[in-house]
């Protein structure tokens, strides 16, 4: 008889008694969890699943929405030209965003990694954008762009004799401007999630690597580059969701000259042209497919990243 | 155990219940004269909303069974929160906003068609250019007009005299010549433009003056595309490129106090904040009904309505409330009580009564003359989606050089398509 119980496989199903017990103590857990799941639910899941039947409607935000099945999406990719418009601003956008935000991020947590007071009083400040509200550093960007005499860029033009700039009306600076000051917002950020990486690399990789000859530049090149792979994953990958969502920047320093999107669209991103097309012309449902269109290259674009980055380990 | 768990159930449904909304689900209690509790949304100030609110209050003395409580909503966020209530079918009662925001949210099912509640009093003490901009290609009235902003010629009477021009400008030859001059006599930037400075509104001044419209009168087609708006692009365009004219907004009054600007082109609005906001420009600045183009006097007028929503409790009661606003006691309170609460000066869409509002004689004088030749915002469809169009094709003019013919068919192609 007891060798019979010794015998018996460790997966064998519990005795219901024991299945009762393990339900009993699981329940107020999974009770306390409800108003979490409720708020998920009711606050996320729902209205992204409401999203996307408004997408193939034609909601305009009071009467009932009625089915027009895959129109909404028909003329956003093939007809609609302002979408096009946004979508090449959202990449260009994207592209110098992220390229530059990494870059300089990874510059500074190279410069200002240590437990110095110096260090660590310059992480500070470089982080402090990150911390700010974003509506006053638009602002204060909104004046430092000013058109007028008084504006801070143009009274440090004035002092080298230069004329005044129409920088937020003038379509080519637009871009640029909104780059630049992502960047400046974005790398410190950054900046904290690559000194983290770069204090995980142990010392004895250096170590070895110096002992086999290797300096400065090749110690960076083919020791810290690819121990950081990881953390750089994740800095590109939420750089560019952040990125594509760009929204007070267009909305608030812009509207000093032009209505959603800048002088002759020169800002003109996907998200404040979904808010446009949703807010201000009440079209719900278009607004709709423009929101499912920007969650699917988000998407795309993040798996290709975690592909690529994958196969470059692999190598 | 078990009793536990159902308590937490309990206390998330009661959370749950507790989160929604209540929406306005009883059927509508007709009678002006109440029992009502209406929420009236003000797009403006705060100050704009406690005059209002002050209005109100008189209104409950005459009607005591009618309580109205007046909130602010900025501009910024006003039309997405109007849009927000109308879709939940909750919220305020009575909106105010944009001229343009009755048709749109009218035309959406989210406010009511006045004519039911007999407006003609309203309609007939209103100059009828802004009656037209209100009232739906369907003949409906979703909002009546609350008050009224005009364009309005402000300048440096010193400066100008300093400069060798000895009147404000009347044409506008004499426009460019006074800014030639007055460049001439070291004021850096001579002539500025407010109120929608870089889109259509401007533009749509020189529209006038030069003889041209948007659409037919009784908007079948767009007329857009023709050498009248050819020359005002141009001329408009020309302010811009030629004359320095910022295309960013800009603080007027305190460019007027420095001496950097010596006139300027903006709405009625501004005039109250000048003696306030800039002590030094008191008794400096002056105004002047625009200058005229080829065609003569035009300008756009713009302001708000005020409506009732479609899901109110109380639609008889709000109805009411709006008309009574028109009433010459109600304009007497809002005249004096938004002038001295935030030093602004309300124009009542009842022209015969702008004399007693609280402005100099000059200015009043300019705005009763600009009155006779003002056009509001065009009523027909598509309008609301064509505008910010319109506006990057202008601006095209200014920043590429495009030729003026291209860009207004462009504008007339995009017109057409949403006019249907």
């Amino acid at each position: 008889m007891t060798a019979v119980l010794i015998d018996k496989p460790p997966t064998a199903r519990p005795a219901p008694a024991g299945k009762r017990a393990r339900w009993r103590r699981a329940v107020p857990g999974y009770v306390m969890l409800l108003p979490f799941a409720g708020l998920f639910v009711g606050f996320l899941v729902w209205p992204l699943l409401n999203a996307l039947y408004f997408a193939f409607t034609d909601f305009n935000g009071v009467r009932p929405p009625s089915w027009v099945g895959l129109e909404n999406f028909g003329r956003l990719w093939f007809e609609d030209q302002r979408f096009r418009t946004a979508l090449v601003n959202s990449v260009i956008y994207v592209a110098c965003t992220v390229t530059l935000t990494t870059a300089a991020a990874l510059a500074l947590a190279l410069a200002f990694r240590g437990t110095s007071w110096r260090d660590r009083v310059m992480r500070t400040i470089f982080f402090l954008p990150s911390v700010t509200s974003t509506i006053a550093v638009m602002l204060i960007w909104r004046w430092i762009f000013s058109g007028e005499r008084f504006g801070l860029a143009n009274t440090v033009l004035a002092r080298f004799g230069a004329d005044p700039v129409s920088w937020l009306s003038t379509p080519r600076w637009t871009i640029p401007l909104l780059v630049l000051m992502a960047v400046w917002g974005g790398c410190g950020y950054g900046m904290v999630i690559f000194v983290s990486g770069l204090n995980a690399i142990p010392e004895e990789l250096y170590e070895a690597g110096r002992l086999d000859g290797a300096n400065a530049w090749q110690q960076f090149r083919y020791l810290t580059l690819p121990q950081l792979k990881p953390v750089t994953t994740y800095v590109v990958i939420t750089g560019l969701i952040g990125a594509f969502q760009v929204f007070e920047a267009v909305y608030i320093v812009f509207r000093a000259v032009s209505s959603v999107g800048g002088v002759q669209d020169s800002g003109l991103m996907l998200v404040p042209y979904l808010y446009d097309m949703g807010f201000t012309k009440f079209q719900l449902g278009y607004a709709s497919a423009i929101a499912w269109t920007l969650f699917l290259i988000i998407f795309v674009i993040s798996m290709i990243q975690l592909r690529v980055t994958r196969a470059l380990r692999e190598l | 155990m078990q009793a536990r768990t159902l308590a937490a159930a309990l206390a998330t449904m009661l959370l749950a219940a507790g989160c929604t909304t209540t929406g306005a689900g009883s059927a509508p209690q007709e009678g002006a004269d109440g029992p009502a509790e209406l929420l009236f949304w003000n797009t403006g100030s705060d100050e704009q909303a406690a005059a209002m609110q002050a209005a109100a209050d008189r209104y409950r003395e005459l009607h005591p069974d009618v309580t109205i409580k007046v909130q602010a909503i900025a501009w910024d966020d006003g039309h997405a929160k109007v849009l927000t209530a109308a879709t939940s079918r909750s919220g305020p009662d009575i909106i105010s906003g944009g001229l343009s925001w009755g048709i749109e949210f009218g035309e959406l099912g989210g406010m009511i068609d006045l004519n039911r509640y007999d407006v003609s009093q309203a309609r007939q003490q209103t100059r009828p250019e802004l009656w037209n901009s209100i009232t739906s290609p369907g003949g409906a009235v979703y909002g009546i007009p609350m008050d009224m902003t005009l364009y309005v010629f402000y300048y440096r009477p010193d400066l100008l005299q300093k400069a060798g021009v000895s009147t404000p400008p009347a044409t506008w030859a004499e426009l460019f010549t006074a800014v030639d001059k007055l460049k001439a006599s070291g004021v850096p930037t001579p002539l500025v433009e407010e109120w929608g400075t870089f889109e259509w509104l401007p533009w749509f001044n020189y529209l006038k003056q030069a003889g041209g419209s948007l659409y037919s009168d009784d908007c079948t087609q767009v007329t857009i595309n023709s050498e009248q708006a050819v020359l005002a692009t141009t001329t408009w365009a020309d302010q811009y490129r030629r004359y320095g004219v910022p295309k960013a907004t800009v603080d007027v009054g305190a460019g007027l106090a420095k001496g950097e600007y010596a006139m300027a082109i903006g709405a009625s609005y501004l005039a109250g904040g000048f003696d306030s906001g800039q002590p030094a420009l008191k008794g400096k600045w002056q105004t002047a009904p625009l200058p005229t183009g080829p065609a003569g006097a035009g300008s756009f007028v713009g302001g708000k309505i005020v409506g009732a929503m479609s899901y109110t409790k109380y639609p008889q009661a709000a109805a009411d409330f709006v008309k009574w606003l028109y009433t010459d006691e109600a304009v007497e309170i809002l005249q004096r009580e938004v002038f001295t609460r935030g030093g602004e000066l309300y124009i009542s869409p009842r022209p015969e009564l702008l004399a007693k509002a609280n402005a100099s004689d000059n200015l009043k004088q300019t705005l009763q003359t600009t009155l006779d030749s003002v056009t509001g915002p065009p009523n027909c469809k598509g309008w609301e989606t064509s505008g910010a169009e319109v506006s990057k094709r202008l601006q095209a003019v200014v920043n590429d050089d495009a030729d003026p013919r291209t860009v207004l068919a462009e504008a007339a192609a995009v017109m057409q398509g949403n006019l249907g």
